[in-house]
């Protein structure tokens, strides 16, 4: 048994997985929030016809196999793609590089987020922002002051559910951002070298550890916090 | 205040064509249910667009579809009241009230927020939790919240159509207070008579989109403007009262009258029913009425097949409705005098 | 009750029907992945002679390869890239070590675009980034960090983030024939197929191990005539002319 918990221990290649999966997941997180809100805003009240085509456009990277996504992405922001072509003008890599990886992780959770967003923003009663304009605020004033938090807890709870995604995401990020150690090897790819090397089982499940206790830690933080949304 | 309306808009299966100019500060606009009243009251708060026309309020050109003018609500100064109040329930009672006068720049605050809590009665409530409230409290509440937030107009529409009978009128003289005490114009839509005409001196009748009639409350009603009310009915305001035997003593103007029902504080609403009032050429030995007023009569009118016969009792003024034989049987003609019997009974609380 | 008990019989009746059906005239080889090319042309020719045998092939790198057949996989021919699996499974009781032969050999280059400057192993660590199987499972991959180490350069990449871990050694080829990294570890028998890489150097032979092959049956394969037939012949002469033609040196 004391063998056993002396071999469940991480090498650096190991902590640096962890510590990848966190700054990827984050990132992607954070960045993708506003542009969250604002879609989700957009598909809960805005009125044009073209609604139904940028809904089925964002919601398509979760019904697509994550592969698929991912070499998308690598056919756009490949050093032949359009998007690639462009960003290499300013010495810009995607492709193999951390920020491939938080793209792969950001396009494929971002349905997740602005669904979650924009059913929160359903529900808030339009009477209030109504009232608001009545009362002499102004659009950007009514959002920040009425709209955003009555819908707060929906979206922090997009966030957390395209957090979780993204600490797991695998498919896309493999195929666009690579497996490099120490740069886009997160935890899943970390686990998936070792399900390849013979012998290597215990680095996979110390692995897959640390990645059921990272999901644990963010389910009771997220519970937490949106508890305290509901006392609030 | 002038307010100069014009507003044309299209419907899926109905049209709303209204014009009109207000220059009292107390208007109602009535109609039944789907007649575009509160359609109107979308399209002068900025908050709906109208197809055409223009909206003038003193000397603000709030809308003109020819010039492209379109302020947008939060520009125009026009305070609504809602039917419900939408209070934020985000926010705790204080930071409701003051959310539009935060808005407001300090230089330009008209109102003092613990004199306008006392008229309406809320200063207790300020520490209370939006969810714990009562249907009139919010509604007090949200006109504090929308006074506060210096409108030059107030809509009101239909704010006390979700409160529960009982406890309706109970907000009139808090509301009365108000307009008042500050002076701001205001718009009562409803589709209640008795509202109109409590608080209201003008009032616009509106149906299927279109202006039916506009003139002055009472007149309106006494011509039995709703097809519905088949007689007139009194609107009696009185005082307070002291013990009578087992009734009640009011004054009415300097006239004093019995009435079975208590008061209840120092303004009480009575409806009196036209067909209720008994006229007497002279004066009876004894009735069983303990109301025995004389009045002289100051105009007579048909009404269906009825005569409806306009009386004043001092300076305060009736009407009965009688059979056209009476008329006749009592010799009734304009100034002849006549003495009006009323059960104490009769009266009937409407708060 | 009785009804029940005789659809589960049946049931397995039906299920050992199809299996040994499925065993029988069938071949089940594990070949490393460099040797994609040279199987798929081996298996053909050996089916033309013998049409009734059934011969499936299964490429990956030697070390996925290993840990499959280490946790039941099916097969009955194994073929790696480094001995080092061989000897894994041969730990492991897995294979008939009377069958054990060296199969072929081969060599390690670095391959990339032409336009890429770099003729020697001290020009890699200029480079952007480097494809090379993963260590872990892939021989050539292996072979390139015992190279890399010698050199005194792998662990200093490694720390920088330039090393690009590819599943096998076709994959690391892709990346350098798409351009996705400035050049690849593969093996010789690799660069031929490349569409648009270059060999830009050999490895010297010094820093590394020989690339070996062994091949050999594995105890699953007894009574299987046809798994014999088969390994009979990839180890016989008559393999040579198409090991020879895609580069692979006879052992």
């Amino acid at each position: 048994m004391i063998n056993e918990i002396t071999m469940l221990t991480l090498s650096p290649q190991d902590i640096s997985a962890v510590w990848l999966s966190l700054k990827v997941a984050c990132s992607a997180t954070l960045i993708s929030t506003p542009f969250g809100i604002a879609c989700g805003y957009f598909l809960a009240f805005g009125k044009s016809r073209g609604k139904a085509v940028i809904e089925g456009i964002i919601s398509l990277p979760l019904v697509l196999p994550p592969v698929v996504v991912g070499y998308l992405l690598l056919l756009s922001f490949g050093s032949n793609g359009i998007i690639g072509k462009f960003l290499n003008l300013f010495g810009i890599q995607v492709v193999f590089s951390l920020t491939g990886a938080v793209i792969a992780s950001a396009v494929v959770g971002f349905p997740l987020m602005v669904r979650s967003i924009r059913i929160g923003m359903e529900a808030v009663d339009q009477s209030y922002i109504s009232v608001s304009r009545t009362l002499g605020a102004g659009w950007w004033d009514s959002f920040f002051t009425i709209v955003l938090p009555l819908s707060a807890r929906a979206i922090f709870a997009g966030m957390s559910l395209m957090f979780a995604r993204n600490l797991g995401e695998f498919g896309a990020t493999v195929i666009l951002a690579g497996n490099i150690p120490g740069v886009t090897q997160t935890i899943p790819l970390a686990i998936y070298e070792y399900t390849s090397i013979p012998g290597g089982d215990r680095m996979a499940l110390t692995l897959c550890l640390v990645s059921i206790s990272l999901s644990f830690v963010i389910l009771l933080v997220s519970e937490g916090i949106n508890r305290k949304f509901k006392r609030g | 205040m002038r307010l100069n309306v014009e507003l044309k808009k299209r419907f899926k299966d109905f049209t709303l064509d209204v014009a009109f100019d207000l220059s009292s500060s107390r208007t109602g606009i009535f109609g039944p249910s789907g007649s575009g009243k509160s359609t109107i009251m979308n399209l002068l708060s900025g908050l709906e667009l109208p197809d055409s026309g223009y909206i003038r309020l003193g000397n603000t050109v709030l809308f003109d579809s020819k010039e492209k003018i379109n302020l947008k609500p939060d520009q125009r100064n026009i305070g609504v009241v809602f039917q419900h109040a939408h209070l934020f329930p985000h926010m705790s009672v204080k930071r409701n009230i003051f959310y539009g006068y935060k808005r407001i720049k300090p230089e330009n605050r008209r109102i003092d927020p613990e004199d306008l809590f006392e008229a309406l009665g809320i200063t207790q409530l300020l520490s209370r939790d939006v969810s714990t409230l009562s249907g009139g409290e919010r509604q007090r509440i949200a006109l504090a919240r929308t006074v506060l937030s210096n409108p030059r107009l107030i809509l009101m529409d239909e704010p006390l159509s979700a409160l529960d009978e009982g406890r309706k009128f109970q907000i009139i003289p808090y509301l009365k207070n108000v307009f008042n005490n500050y002076g701001i114009p205001m718009i009562f839509i409803s589709h209640s008579v008795l509202e109109m005409r409590m608080m209201t001196d003008d009032v616009i009748v509106i149906e299927g989109g279109c202006i039916q009639q506009h003139g002055k409350t009472e007149e309106l009603v006494k011509k039995s403007w709703n097809r519905g009310l088949e007689c007139y009915v009194n609107l009696i305001n009185l005082g307070s009262a002291s013990p009578y035997k087992d009734l009640f003593r009011y004054n009415w103007g300097d006239i004093s009258i019995i009435l079975t029902e208590p008061p209840d504080g120092e303004e009480n609403f009575f409806e009196l029913d036209s067909r209720d009032i008994l006229l007497f050429k002279r004066h009876p030995e004894a009735t069983s009425a303990s109301n025995l007023l004389t009045c002289t009569v100051t105009d007579i009118y048909s009404c269906g097949n009825r005569v409806r016969v306009a009386l004043a009792c001092g300076n305060e003024h009736l009407i009965a409705q009688i059979v056209p034989e009476s008329v006749r049987e009592l010799e009734i003609e304009k100034d002849a005098m006549v003495v009006v019997a009323i059960k104490a009974s009769a009266f009937k609380k409407v708060f | 009750m009785r009804k029940v008990k005789d659809v589960y019989i049946f049931v397995f009746f039906i299920l050992l029907v199809f299996t040994t059906q499925a065993q029988a005239g069938q071949v089940r080889v594990s070949v490393a992945k460099s040797m994609s090319n040279l199987y798929t042309s081996l298996i053909k020719n050996f089916q033309e002679q013998h049409p009734d045998v059934k011969i499936v092939p299964n490429f990956a790198s030697s070390g996925a390869l290993a840990k499959q057949i280490e946790q039941g996989a099916p097969a009955d021919i194994y073929v790696s890239a480094n001995p080092k699996w061989m000897m894994h499974l041969i730990e492991k009781g897995k294979i008939k070590t009377d069958t054990k032969k060296i199969f072929a050999h081969n060599a390690l280059v670095f391959v990339g675009k032409s336009s890429t400057d770099a003729h020697s192993m001290d020009d890699l660590q200029k480079m952007r980034r480097v494809a090379l199987g993963s260590p872990g499972s892939v021989p050539a991959g292996q072979y390139a960090r015992q190279a890399m180490d010698k050199a005194g350069i792998y662990t200093e990449m490694l720390k920088k983030g330039q090393l690009v871990m590819a599943k096998d050694v076709r994959q690391a080829l892709i990346y350098a024939d798409r351009g996705e990294t400035d050049g690849a570890f593969v093996y010789k028998t690799d660069a031929m197929l490349a569409t648009s890489a270059k060999i830009l150097f050999e490895v010297p032979v010094d820093l590394y191990s020989q690339v070996t092959y062994p091949v050999a049956m594995t105890k699953e394969s007894d009574g299987n005539v046809d798994a014999k037939r088969f390994y009979d012949y990839i180890v016989s002469e008559a393999a040579h002319p198409e090991m020879i033609r895609l580069g692979f040196t006879l052992p």
